[in-house]
């Protein structure tokens, strides 16, 4: 269907909703910019001070100082990019197992990952606290990474997409003597890249913007992600004299974000256009 | 991908590495918010202004003094204690953590914080000198559970000018009521001459300022808001009086209406209106603001107490403390955390400039201290501060249902029975809760 759309079709008053449809979704963002462009104290009691100047960069000078922000930025990276991994790994393995192998009580195991899509995080937080202190696993990459690697929705989701390529091509490639190995890694995992660009802009963005789990597993400022470090920079009441640095501190976290989209943008639509189509 | 991954691993191994010095190492856990780029190397204490900036100074001091200890700072988003409850559900709980005196109950009852009478002995530091609002802060049964660092509350902030064109000031200065009838007298006086409210509100996501104001007034008229720990009782006729009046104020427009606190902090700072009833926290905002030439509050500053309304002079406050979560300590960590107490107590001239009031009678009554601005004016607030009963767990979520019932009674969203009883059948379900 996205393709059927042809440029050059929208009528003016089409141009004129998307215009404005766009304007109401950047207006936020460019407001953020702006403020974070104020002098601090300017901002106290007049926020519309941010739509005229003078404008300043001391605000994000002040975040390359002496700020652990560079430091929080690394781990939701390093956060991030590990779970964003794993999971297309794992994921990907068990969606081949659930989709092409048969193996003791298989269905039986497919129903209880399902049923790990019905049980909110916050439920099972307690426990998973426990756990990760028993190991000694909080304050570590590892106690932030693991836990966003137990994705059923993601195994879902690549044993649907499995299931889907004609089991044809398998049956190809053993006549030819390739292994279930290299059946998976040659020919089953490129014919599922769309679904994996999907999977992995969704877990990336879930683990870049995740705060519940760092907020109680990272209890020291360097082990912090962007998220949990950015509310706790918050220096005062209702952030009457610090706003202008804390709206620094947002567009620099937002920065790698808007990277990643600018770069992968084609993928990203293509894979979301893919996955709503599916 | 190769090269990804050993860089992936040799970033993991960086992250587990341990210290390698001969320090007494002590884990602090602040809020107050993160400012290492203004403030992260600097032991001026003197030159350090707020409460980020002069918390900062003051640890980095502390370890500059002290070269045999070492004070690890952890930043939490305010509070923190989801964050604390975690670590201590984990056995690694830190060994100094800043606490509301409200809070200090929800952990001292299940045996989570130690007494620090030990400490306070050893730092040389007398509990006589702690203030009549910071000693019950702090005690529960014959222990006290934490370092009082300084008491805050409700203030009523003034613009000056305003009230001099109403007609409401006396000596220079603001003139204001000794009863509800009084000010709404005056309220009235203020709106007719300036043609502005007399009282800025933030009445919308600010339920600690409205039930700050109930719980106020309430004491005031001697009310036991808990007769027990399992039960609040607002909905008597002293409450009801109470919220009838901050009703009445909304329902004669001689407030704010529909502004939240950000809005409430603005509308103060650009003139628009005579009081700000809000924490001692914003004294030094509004005193820069009152230092700036050409500002609407420029020289037209000036911060008082709660009025006595009803009853006695009484009035519902909180305090900061520093508090030590049981966990295993060797000597060295226990000697290190007294001298932590015993420099804290030392400067704590240095945190009453933020604008909280000092939890110590000797800083109180330091000549330092009284001519700070307004100080003089908002001293008697450690006198008549008074928190809720120890007994009483969760007062931060007590705090949050009952200002949101308050508020809606407040601003006519519920009538004030309603609103009352609506607070007490919550509060009591989530009192009842508990073990």
């Amino acid at each position: 269907m996205a393709a059927s759309v042809q440029r050059g079709r929208l009528t003016p008053l089409g141009w004129a909703a998307l215009s404005l449809g766009a304007l109401i979704m950047v207006a936020p963002l460019l407001w953020t910019l702006l403020l974070s462009l104020k002098d601090n104290a300017e901002l106290v009691g007049h926020s519309d001070a941010a739509l005229h100047g003078p404008y300043t960069l001391q605000n994000y000078a002040a975040i390359f100082g002496n700020s652990l922000t560079t430091r929080w930025l690394l781990n939701s990276a390093i956060v991030a990019l590990g779970q964003t991994a794993g999971v297309l790994i794992l994921a990907s393995l068990a969606g081949y197992a659930f989709a092409r192998l048969d193996f003791p009580l298989r269905k039986t195991l497919f129903v209880i990952v399902l049923l790990g899509l019905a049980v909110p995080s916050q439920a099972v937080i307690l426990p998973q606290h426990e756990l990760f202190a028993w190991l000694h696993l909080h304050n570590s990459y590892p106690g932030l990474i693991l836990p966003g690697l137990v994705a059923p929705f993601g195994v879902f989701f690549m044993t649907t997409y499995m299931r889907g390529i004609p089991r044809d091509l398998d049956e190809a490639a053993m006549l030819d003597g390739a292994s279930r190995w290299t059946i998976f890694w040659k020919i089953i995992v490129p014919l599922t890249a769309p679904a994996q660009s999907t999977l992995a802009v969704f877990t990336f963005l879930g683990a870049w913007n995740d705060y519940w789990w760092p907020l109680i597993s990272a209890t020291r400022s360097d082990m912090y992600t962007l998220t949990v470090g950015l509310a706790a920079a918050q220096m005062n009441y209702a952030q009457t004299s610090g706003l202008g640095y804390l709206m620094a501190q947002a567009i620099f976290a937002s920065i790698p974000i808007f990277i990643v989209y600018i770069v992968f943008q084609k993928q990203i639509v293509r894979a979301m256009a893919g996955a709503a189509l599916r | 991908m190769k090269r990804i991954a050993v860089a992936l691993l040799l970033l993991l191994a960086l992250g587990s590495c341990a210290r390698g010095d001969h320090k007494t190492h002590i884990y602090l856990q602040r809020f107050f918010g993160e400012c290492g780029a203004e403030y992260g190397g600097s032991t001026d204490v003197d030159h350090a202004e707020g409460e980020c900036g002069i918390i900062t100074t003051l640890i980095n001091r502390f370890n500059a003094e002290n070269p045999d200890v070492h004070i690890d700072v952890n930043v939490v988003a305010w509070p923190g204690y989801p964050q604390l409850t975690a670590q201590m559900a984990a056995r690694d709980p830190p060994d100094l953590v800043t606490m509301h005196e409200g809070v200090i109950s929800d952990y001292a009852l299940k045996g989570l914080l130690e007494p620090v009478d030990w400490y306070l002995a050893k730092a040389g530091i007398s509990t006589a000198d702690f203030t009549d609002a910071s000693r019950t802060g702090v005690t529960i049964g014959a222990h006290e559970y934490g370092l009082p660092w300084d008491t805050h509350g409700g203030l009523f902030h003034v613009n000056t000018a305003l009230f001099a064109k109403a007609g409401l000031m006396r000596s220079g200065k603001p003139v204001l009521p000794n009863s509800a009838a009084e000010l709404i007298a005056q309220a009235k006086q203020f709106e007719e001459r300036t043609g502005k409210p007399y009282l800025i509100q933030s009445l919308v996501g600010d339920p600690a300022g409205a039930a700050r104001n109930l719980y106020t007034y309430m004491m005031a008229q001697n009310a036991v808001l808990f007769p027990d720990p399992k039960h609040i009782r607002l909905n008597t006729p002293v409450g009801v009086q109470v919220a009838t009046f901050f009703r009445d104020i909304n329902v004669l427009h001689l407030g704010t209406r529909n502004m939240d606190t950000p809005g409430a902090i603005a509308a103060f700072v650009n003139g628009e209106g005579g009081i700000y009833p809000t924490g001692t926290w914003m004294i030094g905002s509004f005193q820069q603001e009152a230092e700036t030439r050409g500002r609407p509050l420029y020289k037209s500053y000036a911060v008082f107490p709660y009025p006595r309304l009803w009853g006695n002079r009484v009035e519902y406050v909180s305090g900061h403390t520093w508090v030590v979560p049981t966990r295993k300590r060797t000597p060295q960590q226990r000697e290190a955390i007294a001298r932590f107490f015993k420099f804290m107590a030392a400067h704590n001239y240095d945190w009453a400039r933020t604008g909280h009031i000092p939890a110590f009678k000797s800083v109180l009554a330091d000549p330092r201290f009284m001519k700070l601005p307004h100080r003089a004016d908002i001293a008697p607030l450690a006198a008549m501060g008074r928190q809720l009963p120890p007994y009483v767990q969760r007062q931060s979520a007590i705090e949050g249902l009952v200002g949101e019932e308050a508020a809606a009674a407040f601003t006519g969203q519920k009538s004030v029975p309603q609103a009352l009883s609506d607070a007490e059948r919550r509060v009591d379900a989530l009192l009842g809760h508990l073990n």
